[in-house]
């Protein structure tokens, strides 16, 4: 079980000790992406982890690369001054690792750490005071992978400040080079490895070294890691149209008026821009999938109605058959083999307009936050027949749990199977969830602390666009949409206040909201950088 | 075609009339029927709004429907309306994986393979473990079976007195596993190939993992295997190699085989068949070549769980089954399965609800600790309860470690929540016969079905699987699912699992399956269990850790 299921007398969760983990690898290799993201999934489960990073602390403490000695990242012959000054920066990081080990649990060090000497030098002297070590080798053996990396992050870096790119990528291969002559891969079995081939494609582990130690979150670390990549890819997250009912989550109620207007210009608008950003990225839509994420809920499903229609639209065209909606098999909205259109080449000399390759599943974790016996009830009356109850809850609106509610820290555990699917996904994504479920989805993704997931804006009437990057993620809203329940609070001409389901939004509503991506339409990206 | 299916302008009023209505009579107390009926135990609590047991939900559904009917939309989604439906089972159809075990005897492969098969399935992904060792047995029992049969025809024929019907016994003693019995190696080689072609036959056919449970043991084997997969669309190749160093699992598992009734070694004496047994395992040593192959996508599993080694592994099915075989263990241990102890509810044939225990339900906990501590003595127990009061207060008086899980919480019954099924049956009674059709699929609205359950109790099998003694007490729902995981019992069947109230059930993890013991306290409680109508037939509940020995045939046990 994910998310602090239960901590130990030690403060450390999962019995588990403390762990260092060292990445080996050639420069541009995929080492930070995957010590962040892993960061990033540890430090959502509740385990207190840091990356250590060795580049970022000699740019820190000594500058970009212009202002080091010039063999510096020549592992050859050196000047004395330039061993002394890599010394300084190791032992720099072991003390901020140190430092670390204080209070937290997971390490993760991020440096090429190439050769076996000086690794295993490392790995004893953090053994030797009871801390577990997994050497975490990442490979590459596909050249498109490592010249993206350089091209996208590398020659970004502040080393490359005011460099002519070309120059910069010529530049850090001859540093690559360097580093290959000395270059030693992990064949040791003394510790614990796993060694990741083109960051996630392939995975290999020997954890033969912790024969003895049942290492509950190592197992998780490995299963986490055998489900990330780094292919390209957004992920659009946007709410459910208005229902009926909007404040009960027993009548699970079909969609307003306005949310069916909603659903349809939602369509509209994901197709549209997902197309501009993959003709930005010069690639093909119909080479990849869109895949459609909801909840069982039908205020969830039924907004990913327009979708289907469309794609069903478009597979009767492009199969060139008369289009008449009666004959035309509806497929089930439930689970929705049948709806993966099957393209086959059109034979036709009139090119059909192009299929919408679309993909909807329900994943039945993902119905928002369960309000309990709160449930229907408007602010007024739960503050009226459960005073204490309601106290705590405004107090602490992630951990308080109404009775037989989920609070929000229910949620994200039961929403951690999706992480790791959300991870794994390679197509472009669309999330059509609930309030409540975007939060916590977004929280894992931006790297946000579990305290702050109630009070996250999500607007109904933007779509969220998040791409995973290296460092983090850049996330940008667009709003697309104007009606009724687009806040929730009082825009629709019959409703009032407590049209809005009050517990799962109750902090956004308060707590003054907490933005995550810019809110103007068409607006500039707030590119977030994990700490 | 784009805006053709939003309701048009006027059923747009019309609907937002239906609201309108709904919330005047929400105002003036006229749609708050339950408050009536529900004494739920403080009278200051506001009743649920839209249960099912009020006219509530059923006006509302009514306007709904009303002005659906009469929406241009060429196909919007079915209609809400009612208290629940069927859903569909998932779609696993693009999963298609040959798991092939490599290992020598007595190193738990079938073991292996076994607990993948049944935790696969119980997350309904379509399973088969093609075991060679099944076949041949099999096999050389028809051939026996043939031989029998042919002689007393002929005997029968010449008018003869009918002889005793013996066949021809083949030979499946080491010899026949020797590398240098040139005769016997084309027959297992035959063996193996055969099984495979039929896993792979059985995976077009609508499978979606095959296991090839066989020794597989050397690179030329695992060459050919390969080689035969490629050739099929859509099919993924993983190995699973079981190693096994520790003498004292080895020599558990080799007598295991010889005393559970080994058809191999029907007519020996136990000394015997395990110096044969060793012997065919000294033959297997022999050739026997770990994986090394840096092509292979394989998994290598050290004394069942104790520590992984994997290569090259992808895919989303192969990391569940690397981390499901990562957390598996084999130290003895048990768990213990107990319902809270009767509540209010239960006295009174409500389901759901979050009730405190009845005056019978708090004795059956004050008992509890008693026979805990006479089963499991001073050895480490934790107790897992679920979020309700009712598990909660069974909990109270036991001295163990105590955790509380949000997953192991009652099915929701959504709008029936709080109602005796007559209620429910009085109110919808097209939908409740729905249930009872098929309960496994049957999503309450608002609420879930027994799928969603086994969705959401998953994380908490991979983590009975990693601890040792627990003594889960849970719900009704809860517990048939967690039990139908450990004895292997379909899901169709799962809803009809006997959970009795007051009784603790004790599983002992064994190497084919679990053996069960029953203690029922001598408290009172009533039967909260609804039996499968029409059909007579309950699950049965094959609660033997034997293992298999031949192929199943229709309608075979054992």
């Amino acid at each position: 079980m994910v998310a602090p299921l239960y901590t130990t007398d030690s403060g450390l969760l999962f019995h588990a000790g403390k762990i260092l983990v060292i990445t080996i690898g050639l420069p541009a290799r995929g080492k930070t992406h995957i010590s962040r993201a892993l960061e990033r999934y540890l430090r959502w489960m509740g385990v207190k982890t840091n990356v250590v990073s060795l580049g970022d602390y000699r740019r820190k403490t000594l500058g970009g690369a212009q202002k080091l000695p010039s063999d510096y990242f020549n592992l050859g012959e050196k000047s004395p001054e330039t061993i002394e000054l890599r010394k300084k920066v190791s032992a720099g990081c072991e003390k901020l690792i140190w430092n670390f080990f204080k209070h937290g649990q997971v390490v993760i060090y991020d440096a090429n750490n190439g050769t076996k000497a000086a690794r295993h030098a490392l790995a004893e002297k953090f053994s030797k005071e009871g801390i577990h070590v997994i050497m975490l080798e990442s490979m590459c053996d596909n050249k498109e992978i490592i010249e993206a990396n350089i091209r996208s992050v590398k020659i970004s870096s502040p080393d490359y400040r005011g460099w002519n790119p070309d120059e910069a990528v010529k530049d850090y291969y001859r540093r690559i080079e360097d580093h290959e002559k000395y270059y030693e891969p992990v064949e040791e079995t003394t510790w614990p490895y796993i060694r990741i081939l083109n960051v996630g494609e392939k995975i290999m582990v020997n954890l033969l070294a912790l024969k003895n130690l049942k290492g509950y979150l190592q197992s998780r670390i490995v299963f986490f890691l055998m489900n990330i990549h780094n292919r390209y890819r957004t992920i659009y997250f946007a709410r459910s149209g208005q229902s009926l009912i909007e404040h009960s989550y027993k009548a699970d109620s079909d969609l307003s008026p306005a949310g069916w207007e909603y659903a349809e210009k939602l369509k509209e608008f994901v197709l549209e821009r997902r197309a501009k950003s993959l003709e930005q990225r010069g690639l093909n839509p119909q080479d990849r999938r869109l895949v459609i994420w909801t909840s069982t809920r039908r205020r969830s499903h039924h907004t990913a109605w327009p979708f289907l229609q469309a794609a069903q639209a478009s597979l009767t065209a492009s199969a060139s058959t008369t289009p008449t909606s009666a004959t035309t098999p509806i497929p089930s909205i439930t689970p929705i083999p049948s709806m993966t259109p099957v393209y086959e080449e059109p034979s036709s000399p009139i090119k059909p307009p192009a299929p919408l390759n679309v993909k909807v599943i329900e994943k039945q974790q993902m119905s928002e936050i369960n309000p309990g016996i709160w449930d229907g009830l408007t602010p007024d009356s739960a503050r009226k027949y459960y005073p204490q109850d309601w106290e705590r809850f405004v107090k602490d609106p992630y951990s308080f749990r109404a009775p037989r509610a989920e609070s929000y820290h229910d949620l994200s555990v039961r929403l951690e199977p999706v992480l790791i699917e959300l991870e794994r996904e390679q197509e472009d994504l669309l999330i059509i969830g609930h309030a409540s479920v975007i939060r916590c989805l977004l929280a894992y993704l931006i790297g946000l602390p579990a305290s702050e997931i109630p009070a996250i804006e999500i607007a109904r009437g933007d779509l969220l666009e998040v791409v995973p990057a290296s460092y983090g993620v850049h996330s940008q809203a667009f709003h697309f949409w104007d009606g009724p329940g687009r806040h929730g609070d009082g825009n629709s001409h019959h409703s009032g206040k407590d049209e809005n389901n009050f517990y799962e939004n109750y902090a956004e509503d308060t707590k003054g909201k907490r933005k995550v991506a810019a809110q103007e339409p068409e607006a500039s990206i707030s590119a977030l950088e994990a700490a | 075609m784009a805006n053709s299916f939003s309701p048009p302008r006027e059923i747009a009023e019309d609907l937002s009339r239906a609201a309108d209505a709904l919330e005047i009579m929400q105002a003036s107390g006229d749609l708050a029927p339950i408050a009536a009926t529900a004494e739920t135990g403080s009278p200051s609590i506001p009743p649920a709004m839209f249960g099912a047991g009020g006219p509530m939900l059923k006006r509302f559904d009514e306007s709904t429907v009303q002005s659906r009917k009469g929406s241009r939309a060429p196909t919007p989604p079915p209609a809400v309306k009612g208290i629940g439906k069927k859903v569909a089972k998932p779609d696993y159809s693009e999963q298609k994986i040959v798991v092939a075990m490599v290992g020598l005897p007595a190193r738990g492969k079938s073991y292996l393979s076994n607990k993948l098969m049944i935790y696969l399935k119980w997350l309904e992904y379509d399973v088969k473990v093609f075991n060679v060792g099944q076949l041949r047995r099999t096999r050389a029992r028809q051939k026996a079976q043939q031989y029998a049969d042919d002689q007393s025809c002929l005997l029968d024929r010449q008018l003869m007195n009918p002889a005793p019907r013996l066949g021809i016994k083949e030979d499946h003693t080491a010899a026949f596993f020797s590398h240098d019995n040139p005769d016997a190696t084309l027959n297992r080689d035959k063996l193996a190939e055969d099984s495979l072609d039929m896993l792979i036959q059985w995976l077009k056919e609508g499978g979606n993992v095959g296991i090839h449970d066989a020794t597989n043991s050397t690179c030329s084997r695992r060459e050919k295997i390969q080689k035969r997969v490629a050739k099929e669309k859509g099919l993924t190749l993983i190995f699973l190699e079981s190693l096994c160093d520790d003498p004292a699992v080895i020599a558990a598992n080799v007598a295991l085989k010889v005393s559970q009734g080994d058809p191999d070694y029907k007519d020996m004496s136990p000394e015997d068949a395990k110096q044969d047994f060793l012997k065919r395992i000294r033959e297997y040593e022999k050739v026997y070549e770990t994986i090394t192959e840096p092509d292979l996508s394989y998994l290598r599993i050290l004394n069942v769980g104790q520590a992984v080694t994997m290569s090259r592994i992808n895919g989303y099915l192969q990391s569940r089954i690397a981390f499901y075989l990562m957390n598996l263990h084999i130290k003895p241990r048990s768990i213990f399965f107990s319902r809270h102890g009767e509540s209010q509810y239960n006295l009174e044939g409500k389901i759901g609800g979050d009730s405190l225990l009845s005056t019978r339900g708090m004795q059956y906990a004050k008992a509890l600790p008693a026979l805990i501590t006479d089963n499991i003595g001073d050895k480490p127990l934790t107790v897992w309860t679920s979020t309700l009061k009712r598990t909660i207060q069974t909990a109270q008086y036991l001295s163990f470690p105590k955790l509380t899980w949000k997953s192991l919480d009652e099915l929701d019954a959504g709008v029936c929540d709080a109602m005796t099924y007559e209620e429910i049956e009085q109110a919808y009674p097209d939908d409740y016969a729905n249930r009872d059709e098929d309960k496994f699929n049957y999503r309450y609205r608002g609420g879930e079905s027994y799928r969603d359950v086994v969705v959401r109790l998953e994380p908490v099998i991979m983590e009975l699987e990693r601890q040792e003694n627990i003594l889960i007490i849970g719900h009704q729902a809860i517990l048939r699912c967690l039990y139908g995981y450990f004895h292997h019992i379909s899901q169709a069947d799962l809803p009809y699992i006997k959970i009795p109230l007051h009784t603790v059930i004790k599983l002992t993890p064994k190497a084919y399956g679990c053996d069960e013991e029953r203690y029922t306290l001598p408290i009172n409680a009533v039967d909260t269990h609804r039996p499968k109508p029409k059909t007579a037939q309950q699950p049965t509940v094959n609660s033997s850790s034997k293992r298999r020995y031949f192929v199943e045939e229709p309608k075979t046990t054992e």
